[in-house]
């Protein structure tokens, strides 16, 4: 009895086109739902989390001078061979890269020279815009690492931000963290 | 005098109408794009003008200054012939709707339509069939598969669908005793349509859809498999004539659905100005129409004929009989 009337329900509710109603109802609630959208670049950037692997940087120690001791240990273990360091002595006697270059066309940025610099020199930071119309121009100087943006401090949040196209494509920032992207994901 | 001030008044009329219908896809596709990312939780264009409002232009001054292109094997007369012939019946059709009763502008009374004609209704039907030769004709002119297609199947669609159409308004007819939309609208001012024909309304607003080309019916210019339908070979400035005169027919559908069944320009509880309700519901069928068409998938050209010919119609003679009995 329950049966025939569940099957009889099922026939009223299709002769009736339920069904419809339910898929209206659906896409009226999404219209209203707030937008997923990232207006990045005009109006917002993504800005990410600290152990996120983007634009190379070049650390410095406590005075200031580079922390690099020009192992070259990051050349070797870079499997694109995308690294190149040449060593000088200074006065003292230690170590530091007088030319270290990083092709960033040919970097895959698996952050394996983090992982095997002794000295804590180099690290993969938080910039993610660099494109560039020529090639050449993605072969990063020592003096260009070093004013690179380190790791992200708070990071996996949208920021506000505008679009810069004076002389190159920049996405410019000024706030340090933003609200949670994912609050506007619909969960039903 | 008198004969030349009423002939300026209709030019004007006509002048009028004509350019709100060319202008009407501008918002129109604003607005669509705007409904389809909101449903689908994108915001639409935000980069032309406030939130996008200026797209539509641009979109047409990319499309005006594209090369106008007429493929080398195709039938040139037809092929030019085409869009004209789609764009133009929707444009005639406007000419029988009324938009209200009358306004009084410096003392004289201004009817809101430009022809009142006692076969309105028929009229239209008759030229909205019309549209379908551009259809026809174009898919056939660019000599190419897809649009063939997309052609053969609008032409088996329309000619399907304007007969439950046709049917479902019938209803409408017997309870006006006129075909008159002026008068249609004036014997819903108690009571509107809808109650007495909830199915020649559903009759109607299906055949509508299918008559639209919308989804979930659109099968003439079915994106996924046809390309782009009988409008694949066209670009440029003709690519816009089928795109306006497909806007201008879910318009006219829509004017139609609250013309016929929703009480035209009487409005209920509010107090509002006639053309001011008019415009409210047409504007719902509107957004109905983009509603419907991010909601659904398309439909399989077999079911699309079978509902046209198994259900549509048979519902529709059944509602002209019980109303025949009931009312008449």
């Amino acid at each position: 009895m329950a049966r025939a009337l569940e099957k009889s329900g099922n026939w009223i509710g299709w002769a009736f086109f339920a069904d419809f109603g339910t898929a209206l109802s659906l896409t009226f609630g999404y219209m209203f739902s707030r937008p997923v959208t990232m207006q990045y670049p005009d109006k917002e950037k993504w800005l990410p989390y600290s152990r996120y692997r983007g634009h190379h940087f070049l650390t410095r120690d406590e005075k200031g001078e580079i922390k690099c001791v020009a192992c070259e240990l990051c050349a070797k273990i870079c499997p694109c061979d995308c690294i190149e360091v040449v060593p000088y002595e200074d006065a003292t006697g230690a170590r530091h890269p007088k030319v270290f270059e990083i092709d960033t066309a040919r970097c895959l940025f698996c952050g394996l020279c983090e992982d095997a610099c002794p000295a804590d020199a180099i690290a993969l930071g938080q910039q993610y815009e660099f494109s560039s119309y020529a090639s050449r121009d993605l072969v990063i100087g020592r003096d260009e690492l070093m004013r690179k943006p380190g790791k992200a401090e708070t990071g996996g949040g949208v920021v506000g931000a505008r679009l810069d196209t004076r002389d190159a494509v920049r996405v410019e920032t000024d706030e340090p963290a933003g609200y949670d992207w994912w609050r506007n994901i619909r969960r039903s | 005098m008198e004969l030349a001030l009423a002939l300026g008044l209709i030019a004007f009329k006509v002048a009028l109408l004509i350019a709100a219908l060319l202008l009407l896809p501008l918002p129109l596709t604003w607005l669509e794009r705007k409904i389809a990312g909101r449903i689908q939780q994108r915001m639409g264009p935000m980069r032309v003008g406030w939130h996008g409002l200026l797209q539509p232009l641009a979109d047409g001054i990319k499309l005006l200054t594209k090369e106008d292109h007429i493929p080398a094997e195709a039938d040139r007369f037809l092929f030019k012939l085409a869009p004209i012939l789609a764009l133009a019946p929707p444009f005639v059709v406007f000419a029988a709707v009324p938009f209200g009763e009358s306004i009084s502008v410096m003392g004289t009374e201004i009817s809101l339509y430009v022809a009142n004609l006692n076969v309105a209704l028929l009229f239209i039907l008759a030229v909205i069939g019309i549209e379908v030769y551009g259809v026809v004709f174009g898919g056939w002119a660019a000599n190419s598969k897809y649009a063939l297609l997309g052609s053969l199947r609008t032409c088996a669609q329309m000619i399907s669908y304007e007969i439950p159409m046709g049917f479902a308004v019938i209803g409408v007819v017997m309870l006006a005793q006129s075909m008159s939309l002026v008068d249609i609208v004036r014997a819903q001012a108690d009571m509107w349509n809808i109650v007495y024909q909830p199915v020649g309304f559903f009759v109607f607003f299906v055949a509508g859809l299918a008559e639209a080309q919308r989804i979930p019916f659109d099968l003439a210019e079915a994106e996924g498999d046809l390309g782009a339908g009988f409008h694949t070979e066209y670009s440029g400035i003709r690519f816009i004539f089928f795109m306006v005169s497909e806007y201008v027919i879910m318009v006219l559908v829509s004017v139609l659905a609250v013309i016929l069944f929703f009480g035209g320009w009487n409005g209920v509880l509010i107090p509002l100005p006639p053309l001011l309700w008019f415009f409210m519901k047409v504007a719902f069928f509107i957004y109905l129409f983009m509603w419907f068409r991010f909601t659904f998938p398309r439909y399989r050209y077999d079911q699309l004929m079978a509902i046209g010919w198994k259900v549509l119609l048979p519902l529709s003679l059944a509602n002209i009989i019980i109303t025949g009995i009931l009312f008449v």
